[in-house]
């Protein structure tokens, strides 16, 4: 039986023109549009040194970690050109634009500064990564560690070295989010195909001795596969077409593409069996989420992702597009991989509520109403 | 005779309506039973409801003399449904479609082959295989319903409304291929609103209104309860009052009416009915354009039992 729905409903997806483009055609479509604004961008904008200023209080004067980070910032990766001064001169840099804005130490470090655009969003960027880091060196210097350790704060601070602060990367990484996701579109429709109460083939099954949990099975393992092919054809074709590199880790990649996907999958049969809908509407609001869930993880520019990151972190935890570029990120840019595990579990997370939030509505076989 | 179907007083309400009420009947081994109704009458969600799609708010239904239940798949693998809507996959073709649907029933290859092959040659779709539903006319779209809900050889048949709108020839030839059915030894629930239908196909027929039984029999003792025998019908050009009462008088006549130009005459029963009457005509020259007699159709036992047409 298994075997059976497996093959049909392949036969199916494969014969659905609209599933296919928003599965296949419409993540490349996109990724040639970025392509072709970004590459722009990356050659023009490649960063320039940010002009900054940090007010030479006691405080930042008696934090040995930011002072060494900022000197190693400015004289070694070249990314800040920084002017040491007081408030007053700071402010009045800033109102006549010679910088992008300044950092306050007092009671932790206050970024001010006038817009908002990348050079402001790669210092925000900076700034917590350095507050972070020194977070977790202070953990260690008090437990027992009597000097703290300049050497592996180098370390950490390589991974927001200029090269890798490249902003493309983030889109690409959201188009493979959106691929995934999409992918629920697959399993929507499917899992549309078994229920009695959304449709008439479905009463057909229903009424037939095979068990429900078989026909599911079979129907989802085949909107899986196709799932995975749509996003491996998106993988191949940036890596070798669009020239974007995603790293080389490649099995944690594949990993996270496989787990996107299923999380993508659970969100569809969710939409399915919790939303009363025809299929075109379901078909809207899965894109809808999806490409909200994208937005908000910074499909349209990083400053999105790290806005939400800081203001609302909660909606980025629970948005599955976040959880994979995110995933992507910290492999990118993160030597260790805590980071990356915690978007892996969060999207097992994801995936099995939505599926438990189905469960119902799958296992269900007799209606108040068809 | 078994009793193949038991439906005991059962009743489906949604929210403010009862679609059926206190609905009891039984179908027996080999028959074809018509369920015949006006729309929304309840037929449907009669069979919804034996199917164990429904639930319902209270009574019992057997199938093959066991509870019917969800999970109840040895009655299920014996049951096949056309459903009222076309239940077909638009991406796959006539073949695979009817392959898909007796897979579920059927797990032998070669069998199910044999069996797919016959159900096409039951319906007359031999030289669509190929071809996808959008490709099929409406009627041969109904005969490929048809074929996915009985190819399994099921010996309970459920047929909703399986003709709507096809066309004379296609009619036909589904509805020779349901008496096939019979023939080969399956009982089969039959729901239409098509009284011709039911004459010309039951064994038995129950007439539902308001998800009630209105009553039932065959087509012969349900028309004992249209309270008439013959039925004439006279497109007269004109009449006078006079002659009306004149027709009231014969001794067999059990009512007339005139609207507009059309004069019924119903009869309980008797013979030349017919002449008496043309002669009558012709005394007080009352010129006519068209006269005929009519026994009495399930739609006069409908109106004589509610008032109302089977169709609107
Ligand atoms: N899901 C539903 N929710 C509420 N009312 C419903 C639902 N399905 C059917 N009904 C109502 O129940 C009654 C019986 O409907 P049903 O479909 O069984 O009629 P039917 O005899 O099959 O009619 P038709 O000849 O049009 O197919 C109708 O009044 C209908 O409006
Ligand atoms: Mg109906």
């Amino acid at each position: 039986m298994l075997w059976h729905n497996f093959k049909y409903s392949l036969k199916v997806l494969l014969k659905n023109k609209i599933l296919l483009f928003w599965t296949f055609a419409f993540p490349i479509i996109l990724g040639i549009f970025f392509h072709m604004a970004f590459s722009d961008i990356e050659s023009s904008e490649k960063l320039d040194v940010i002009k900054i200023a940090i007010i030479n209080n006691e405080e930042f004067d008696r934090d040995m970690f930011s002072k060494e980070a900022f000197k190693m910032l400015s004289e070694e990766e070249k990314i800040f050109s920084i002017t040491y001064t007081d408030i007053e001169e700071a402010k009045e840099l800033l109102k006549e634009e010679k910088i992008t804005g300044y950092l306050l130490f007092e009671e932790g470090v206050n970024i001010t500064v006038n817009r908002s655009g990348i050079n402001e969003t790669v210092l925000r960027y900076v700034v917590d990564e350095i507050s972070s880091n020194k977070e977790i060196m202070t953990e260690f210097y008090k437990e027992g560690n009597s000097q703290m350790n300049i050497s592996e704060l180098k370390g950490n601070i390589k991974d927001i070295s200029k090269e890798n602060l490249s902003y493309t990367m983030i889109e690409y990484y959201t188009l493979i989010a959106m691929s995934a996701l999409y992918g629920g579109i697959l399993s929507m429709f499917i899992t549309n195909y078994k229920l009695a109460n959304k449709n008439a083939v479905g009463k057909r099954t229903s009424i037939s001795p095979a068990h429900k949990g078989g026909l599911l099975l079979g129907s989802l393992l085949a909107s899986y596969l196709v799932q995975v092919v749509g996003l491996s054809l998106l993988f191949i074709f940036t890596i070798f077409c669009l020239h974007v590199d995603y790293g080389n880790n490649l099995p944690f990649m594949i990993l996270l593409g496989l787990i996107g996907s299923l999380a993508g999958l659970s969100l569809g049969v969710a939409v399915a069996t919790l939303i009363k809908a025809n299929e075109n509407t379901k078909t809207g609001i899965l894109i809808a989420i999806t490409m909200l869930g994208c937005f908000l993880s910074g499909m349209m520019g990083i400053t999105m992702k790290y806005q939400i990151d800081k203001t609302i972190p909660l909606l980025n935890k629970i948005n599955p597009a976040n959880m994979i570029t995110d995933g992507f990120y910290a492999l990118y840019y993160y030597e260790g991989l805590n980071r990356f595990l915690m978007n892996i579990i969060s999207l097992l997370a994801f995936s099995l509520v939505m599926l438990l939030l189905s469960y119902r509505g799958l296992r269900r076989q007799k209606y108040d109403s068809i | 005779m078994k009793n193949i179907v038991e439906v005991k007083n059962v009743t489906k309400e949604y929210k403010e309506l009862k679609a059926v009420d206190d609905l009891s009947f039984v179908v027996k081994e080999g028959e074809i039973l018509g369920l015949l109704g006006p729309n929304g009458s309840g037929k449907t969600t009669t069979i919804n409801c034996i199917l164990s799609l429904l639930n319902i708010n209270k009574g019992t239904i057997k199938i093959f003399g066991k509870i019917m239940k969800p999970d109840a798949y040895d009655i299920k693998k014996d049951i096949g449904v056309v459903f009222q809507e076309v239940a077909v996959f638009e991406e796959l073709t006539v073949y695979d479609n009817l392959d898909y649907f007796c897979g579920l029933y059927i797990k032998n290859k070669k069998q199910r082959k044999e069996y797919i092959e016959e159900a096409i040659a039951l319906v007359g779709l031999e030289n669509y295989k190929k071809f996808y539903p959008k490709q099929l006319s409406g009627g041969l779209l109904r005969r490929l319903n048809i074929a996915c809900g009985i190819a399994h050889k099921p010996k309970l048949i459920f047929l909703d409304e399986p003709t709507v709108a096809v066309d004379p020839q296609s009619r036909n030839n589904i509805l020779e291929g349901i008496k096939t059915l019979r023939d080969r030894g399956a009982t089969i629930i039959y729901t239409t609103h098509y009284m011709e239908e039911v004459e010309l196909l039951c064994d038995r027929i129950i007439i539902l209104d308001k998800g009630k039984v209105l009553a039932e029999g065959s087509a012969d003792e349900l028309k004992e309860l249209a309270n008439m025998d013959e039925k004439i019908t006279v497109e007269v050009d004109h009449i006078k009052e006079t002659v009306i009462e004149k027709i009231k008088y014969f001794k067999n006549v059990h009512e007339v009416s005139l609207e507009r130009n059309t004069l019924i005459v119903t009869y309980k029963k008797g013979k030349n009915n017919l002449s008496e009457l043309i002669d009558l005509l012709k005394e007080n020259k009352v010129t006519y354009s068209k006269i005929f007699s009519e026994r009495p159709t399930l739609n006069d036992v409908f109106l004589n039992l509610t008032g109302k047409e089977l169709r609107d």
